[in-house]
């Protein structure tokens, strides 16, 4: 190659289905055990850190899209995850507007870790690796703004609620329920406004009396496919791990006998499990299989393939006429 | 796919305080291009807001009249979004006193900022600072919104905004008295501080400081009662201003003289004190003014900087 430089262009793709993301934690994640378990502590000192400063349910989900999309691209290691974490609530500040300092946050976030002993260079190092990692994050998305921006799960809740005409006592249950989701890896495969009509309609199907009404979810820029996705990904969360969930937790007193079997049986009548298709092609979509290379000099991020397909006419016209 | 690299920086044109702007080309389309660097390296809160901000509107944006984002790169460690070259700003030009414009000139760069603003507010998004010097020319003619690093989107109405936004000699009464809460009207207010600008050709409201400017504001518009801004009392500095009486339609046209009557409803409607009543771009572009004479002067027709 005659140039020095090297460039790569990249195709945002902010949804994965299940198959695509495991085929690119195979590169990344060495003990997948290790990964899940580190996963739910990670997710429980997230949730401390927007306790600690009154950050609203959306800080936190994006906080953790940030964090499961991360290591998709970026190998896993046990000794860093806090710092991926931290920097991952910091960049979702600045994303849904609930800035905060970074001292703050370093603070906070070494005290929450039981760091008893803090000296201002701990302090000062906990600071650089948050900014470390801002824009490695902001990669693995691909700057892609378009996710995580104005669509968030709890919001969405509520206005699909009250166009169905669905109680607050529906909705609030929907609203717990949608907490244990910002858990799963379903934030990486359907978009918020999905996993919100989901957690309806568990919610309608969870209480006495009321059904869930049959609507097109395309009135709700959604599909059936998609909704299932989340759907069942959240009931099999609540068969296998209810009694460690929140909403066991939390549960309202009308529904104090929910339990595993009540999942079981909304699995049983929803009938054949449905979900997004997996494309034939997953072993070899380079997307996934190909391990990020950050050293390229220049690596550009798009969000439309016309942009592409547009840069590479002119370039075969001319390899057409050399030929000639 | 490797090959060479897309973009080449050729002339460094100018530096803010998160970035560094070069002029340069992009290699497949061999179309100028500006690139702006953005800093990351000595920032105390990371990187910066308005670069997060810049990205995340102009992203979805595409409009004849807001600036195009070409691309997003990272380059080493540094993040580099390229942007359409626009070469000159309406500031430029009505400082240039070598150039004469014409109400026609006026009328049509009132008309691209409108539909701008229009496609900002229609997707939810609030430029927060309009002013002049953010209005980038094309050579073409066509006039560009550009600078959202202030910008956001219009959000929930319970969320807290903050009123520190806007170029002062622009800034809307709400924002004034430090609203928390505003809407798209604080964009149209600076509009049309910027519509009677171009008129006079010198700025408007020149207020020396935050407090100087609530005096400016409300010395040459009146100062706004509880009558026509029910709410206008809520605000703590509201009792501690000077009161002044609005201006009557004839003061108006004799600081305004070659406005037409048109001209000046639509001003005042974008200079209503009480932002529930201020116009909305939709009110102003379909306005009389607009169908008037004299048409508004085609963009390419439009004066120009001269080339050194």
């Amino acid at each position: 190659m005659s140039g020095t430089f090297q460039t790569q262009i990249m195709l945002s793709r902010p949804y994965l289905t299940r198959e695509q993301i495991k085929r690119a934690q195979q590169n990344t994640i060495s003990d997948r055990r290790v990964y899940n378990q580190k996963r739910i502590s990670v997710f429980k000192y997230l949730c401390d850190m927007c306790v600690q400063f009154k950050f609203p349910r959306r800080t936190l989900e994006t906080a953790m899209y940030f964090y499961q999309r991360f290591y998709l691209f970026n190998k896993f290691e046990t000794e860093l995850c806090y710092d991926v974490a931290t920097s991952c609530l910091f960049l979702s500040c600045k994303q849904v507007e609930t800035m905060k300092k970074v001292a703050d946050l370093a603070t906070v976030s070494l005290r929450l870790r039981s760091i008893v002993k803090v000296s201002p260079e701990l302090l000062d190092n906990c600071k650089k690796r948050i900014f470390q990692m801002e824009l490695r994050i902001l990669e693995t998305c691909c700057f892609d703004y378009r996710v995580n921006n104005s669509v968030h799960i709890d919001d969405l809740l509520v206005k699909i609620g009250k166009d169905l005409k669905l109680s607050h006592e529906v909705c609030y249950l929907a609203w717990l329920i949608a907490f244990d989701a910002l858990k799963l890896e379903i934030l990486l495969m359907v978009p918020q406004h999905t996993i919100a009509i989901a957690v309806l309609k568990i919610a309608c199907e969870l209480t006495e009396g009321v059904s869930w009404p049959n609507v097109r979810y395309s009135l709700f820029e959604s599909d059936e496919l998609s909704v299932g996705e989340a759907y069942f990904d959240i009931i099999n969360f609540f068969i296998n791990v209810f009694d460690l969930s929140d909403l066991r937790a939390h549960v309202p007193n009308n529904l104090r006998n929910v339990g595993i079997e009540t999942f079981i049986e909304l699995k049983k009548q929803a009938g054949l499990e449905k979900g997004l298709k997996e494309p034939e092609n997953v072993s070899s979509d380079p997307y996934v299989v190909k391990e990020r290379d950050f050293t390229i000099q220049e690596r550009r991020y798009v969000l439309y393939g016309k942009r592409i397909s547009d840069e590479n006419k002119p370039i075969k016209q001319e390899t057409k006429k050399e030929k000639v | 796919m490797i090959s060479q690299a897309e973009y080449s920086k050729e002339k460094k044109v100018g530096e803010g305080t998160y970035a560094v702007v070069y002029v340069g080309t992009k290699q497949s389309s061999n179309r100028k291009v500006a690139i702006k660097e953005i800093k990351t390296s000595g920032f105390k809160d990371g990187l910066d807001m308005s670069a997060i901000r810049e990205v995340k509107y102009l992203q979805e944006m595409q409009h004849i009249n807001v600036i195009e984002l070409i691309d997003v790169y990272m380059a080493q460690s540094n993040l580099n979004l390229v942007l359409e070259f626009l070469p000159a700003d309406l500031e430029m030009i009505i400082k240039d006193t070598a150039i004469l414009f014409t109400q026609a000139d006026i009328k049509s760069w009132l008309l691209m900022t409108l539909r701008g603003v229009h496609h900002c507010h229609r997707n939810f998004i609030l430029h927060r600072d309009l002013k002049p010097n953010n209005l980038l020319l094309a050579p073409d003619g066509q006039l560009k919104l550009a600078d959202f690093g202030l910008a956001r989107n219009m959000g929930s109405p319970q969320d807290f905004l903050t009123s520190n936004v806007v170029t002062r000699w622009y800034r809307a009464p709400e924002l004034l008295f430090g609203a928390r809460h505003y809407t798209g009207a604080i964009d149209m207010w600076s509009v049309g501080v910027i519509f009677a600008e171009l008129m006079l050709r010198i700025p408007y409201l020149p207020g020396k400081d935050d407090i100087d400017q609530i005096d400016v504001t409300f010395r040459a518009l009146g100062t706004p009662t509880d009558k026509d801004w029910p709410e206008i009392s809520t605000f703590g500095t509201y009792n501690k201003i000077q009161f002044y009486p609005p201006p009557s339609r004839e003061e108006l046209r004799r600081r305004f003289i070659a406005a037409t009557e048109n001209a000046l409803d639509l001003m005042s409607g974008m200079l209503i004190m009480n932002p529930h009543k201020r116009w909305d771009p939709i009110q102003c572009l379909t306005n009389q003014y607009f169908v008037e004479l004299p048409e508004p002067t085609t963009p390419a027709d439009l004066p120009q900087l001269n080339k050194k």
